[in-house]
């Protein structure tokens, strides 16, 4: 279970001399840029969560506060009950966190990398090799463990990464756009592994852009517009916003009624 | 915080590149350029002065004696011009190094006791001016052979004779030993060498270690693995500590086998010096190193953390060579020595103290003084980059 309840986070604004380009966002006053004004949402288990919004609505600064990367101003943020604001540290054992960006070592093997993260999250050598073992076979990533990250093809570190990702076995899964960029097959690779993770049981929150994912995936959907929780509620309930079953409709009369 | 630490290092191990500039470079090619130079500017030196010298000389028939005596003289030959308007054409030209004017009635001066003007023609603008040393040397030589004749024609004893030439002779004593001086020499630019290595060696680290995380997507979720960010901070910062010592410490090692090995041809001066030197002045040597080397690493790392780019960093990083060059080229002036004042000037007192140590002349006073207050501001600059790196303001600049 995951519970977001009026996330907030500012920044330092940058000074600009061309004031009067920025003055439009309403989120930038008195020096600081209100990157997220209030974010509340919940997921429970076995659901997985839809973050949507535009870009630069503050998707990726929401889903940094939930991984403990970032600390908010104001807000409470709990996973089955743990204040992840309170012990961060504690919080980390229990988050599986991947977004498109992330990366590989690339002169660690696809298997030194995943093993290394599992060592950063004090797993025991027997434990680390049994549960190593367990995710290469389901992944199919054998014939490739050996080899140096970068010398795998896109798909093969796809995989990698969502390894590495839940071989602390993590109570809850956050993806920040993980799908962003990547071609058919290795994007599916990806939604295969969230579906995999629904039947688990394990709470999952993604943030994406693409509404025929959230179709196939979500139970409940959130979003967020200009740092403000704009809709949080099941996917059936946002179906009728739009006064149609597409989602595309919906998506736009939340953010269109927003402004 | 070792799990990092060996995960960072096998990576660094893997890279080629980082391999080059930390055992290669130090190691061989170090050794290699300097011990290369100072054989060639040996032999060039040996070589300019023992080659021939052209020249020409107007006016032989008004001084037969003189111009015997640069005929004589070995590695001179003269070369005929005929006419002394041409002299800087000839000189231009390269077909004579120097020219000699003798004016009419040379030899009635001498014979009168009075002294004459000999013109001297050449192209002074050279680093080391041998053309006029060689050429002065005949001059005296042939001045001291007429003093002589017309100081013994006054009849004075041998005693009278040398207060006539010189009433006061200046008798050198010096009080530096051969690896003093010596040290003063290799001392000056060893610190520079030694400093630089360790600086160059931890550099592509340091961009790989911050500013790659970042390029690369690793760091978030480095970030997000349960270490506190202390012992983050602190592996990467050993992994930069132990590359600039390794290299550096590998460089001492090195230079010091191929100076025991091929010494001779450098020059027997060095070697001597170098075995004068015992384990524990170079052990002290080391010792310098270590907290210089954590000064590196800890300013290397916040700025490569701070970059957003491999780019980023390298454009970084190359004006802080600049600025940490400065302290240490202080050092080499003629005038700063170690005294107190010196040795609280960070690097600067580090390269003097190495000096020092090389010529054998240490306070050791002042040398704990110095790995005192050097540790100190490496630590203080270890805590800042710590605190640097909790900033979300560095972390997630972009």
């Amino acid at each position: 279970m995951i519970e977001v309840k009026g996330l907030a986070k500012r920044f330092a604004a940058p000074v600009h001399k061309e004031r009067r380009a920025h003055a439009r966002d309403p989120r930038e006053h008195d020096g600081w840029f209100h990157a997220v004004r209030d974010v509340s949402f919940q997921c429970a288990p076995g659901e997985v969560l839809g973050l949507l919004g535009p870009n630069g609505a503050g998707k990726t600064t929401t889903l940094r506060i939930l991984s403990t990367a970032l600390r908010p101003d104001a807000g409470v943020a709990t996973i089955n009950g743990l204040d992840i604001l309170a012990t961060p540290l504690v919080a980390r054992q229990r988050i599986g966190f991947l977004s498109g960006s992330t990366g590989l070592y690339g002169r660690l093997s696809a298997r030194e990398n995943v093993e290394y993260f599992g060592r950063l999250h004090n797993m025991a050598p027997d434990h680390l090799k049994r549960r190593c073992d367990l995710l290469f076979d389901q992944l199919q990533m054998n014939e490739f463990a050996h080899k140096r990250a970068d010398h795998l093809s896109t798909g093969m570190r796809q995989k990698c990464a969502i390894a590495r990702t839940v071989i602390h076995e993590p109570q809850v899964v956050i993806l920040d756009e993980p799908t962003t960029g990547l071609d058919v097959m290795s994007a599916k690779i990806l939604l295969d592994f969230i579906a995999s993770y629904k039947a688990l049981g394990i709470p999952l929150i993604f943030s994406t852009h693409h509404l025929h994912e959230v179709e196939k995936l979500c139970d409940r959907v959130c979003i967020i517009n200009h740092g403000k929780t704009a809709f949080s509620g099941t996917l059936a309930d946002f179906r009728h916003l739009g006064r149609s079953d597409d989602l595309y409709d919906a998506f736009v009369s939340v953010i269109n009624e927003d402004q | 915080m070792w799990t990092v630490y060996f995960k960072e290092l096998l990576e660094l191990v893997r890279d080629k590149k980082t391999f080059i500039f930390t055992v290669l470079v130090p190691i061989v090619a170090m050794p290699l350029i300097f011990g290369g130079l100072g054989y060639l500017t040996s032999t060039m030196f040996k070589k300019s002065e023992h080659a021939e010298l052209t020249y020409a000389v107007f006016g032989k028939e008004h001084a037969p004696q003189l111009s015997e005596r640069f005929a004589r003289e070995k590695g001179f030959r003269e070369v005929a011009v005929s006419d002394p308007a041409l002299i800087k054409q000839a000189i231009d030209q390269e077909k004579i190094k120097f020219a000699l004017v003798i004016p009419p009635g040379f030899e009635e001066s001498l014979d009168r006791h009075r002294q004459v003007a000999v013109a001297l023609h050449y192209n002074n603008a050279v680093a080391v001016d041998l053309t006029r040393k060689r050429v002065t040397a005949v001059i005296d030589a042939h001045n001291g052979a007429l003093r002589e004749a017309a100081l013994s024609a006054l009849n004075m004893s041998k005693a009278e004779l040398r207060y006539a030439l010189n009433p006061i002779k200046l008798e050198e004593h010096s009080t530096a030993g051969n690896r003093e001086r010596m040290g003063a020499v290799v001392g000056g630019f060893l610190p520079y060498i030694l400093l630089m290595v360790c600086l160059m060696a931890a550099m592509y680290p340091a961009i790989d270690l911050g500013a790659g995380e970042k390029e690369r997507g690793t760091l978030e979720t480095l970030l997000l693995a349960p270490i506190p960010r202390t012992q983050l901070v602190l592996a990467k910062f050993l992994v930069l500590f132990t590359v600039g010592l390794t290299s550096a410490l590998l460089m001492v090692a090195s230079m010091g086998v191929v100076l025991s090995l091929f010494g001779d041809a450098l020059g027997g001066q060095v070697t001597q010096m170098v075995r004068a030197m015992g384990l524990l002045d170079l052990f002290m040597v080391a010792l310098m190193l270590v907290p210089t080397a954590a000064i590196f690493a800890a300013i290397l790392l916040s700025i490569s953390i701070y970059a957003k780019s491999y780019k980023e960093a390298a454009g970084m990083i190359s004006p802080l060579m600049m600025l940490i060059l400065v302290p240490i080229v202080v050092a080499m002036l003629p005038g700063v020595e170690l005294n107190w004042f010196w040795s609280m000037v960070p690097l600067t007192n580090v390269s003097l103290a190495m000096k020092e140590l090389v010529k054998g002349t240490m306070d050791y006073r002042m040398f704990f003084v110095i790995l005192l207050s050097t540790t100190l501001i490496a630590g203080l600059l270890l805590a800042w980059c710590r605190w640097w790196f909790t900033r979300e303001e560095v972390l997630f600049r972009n």
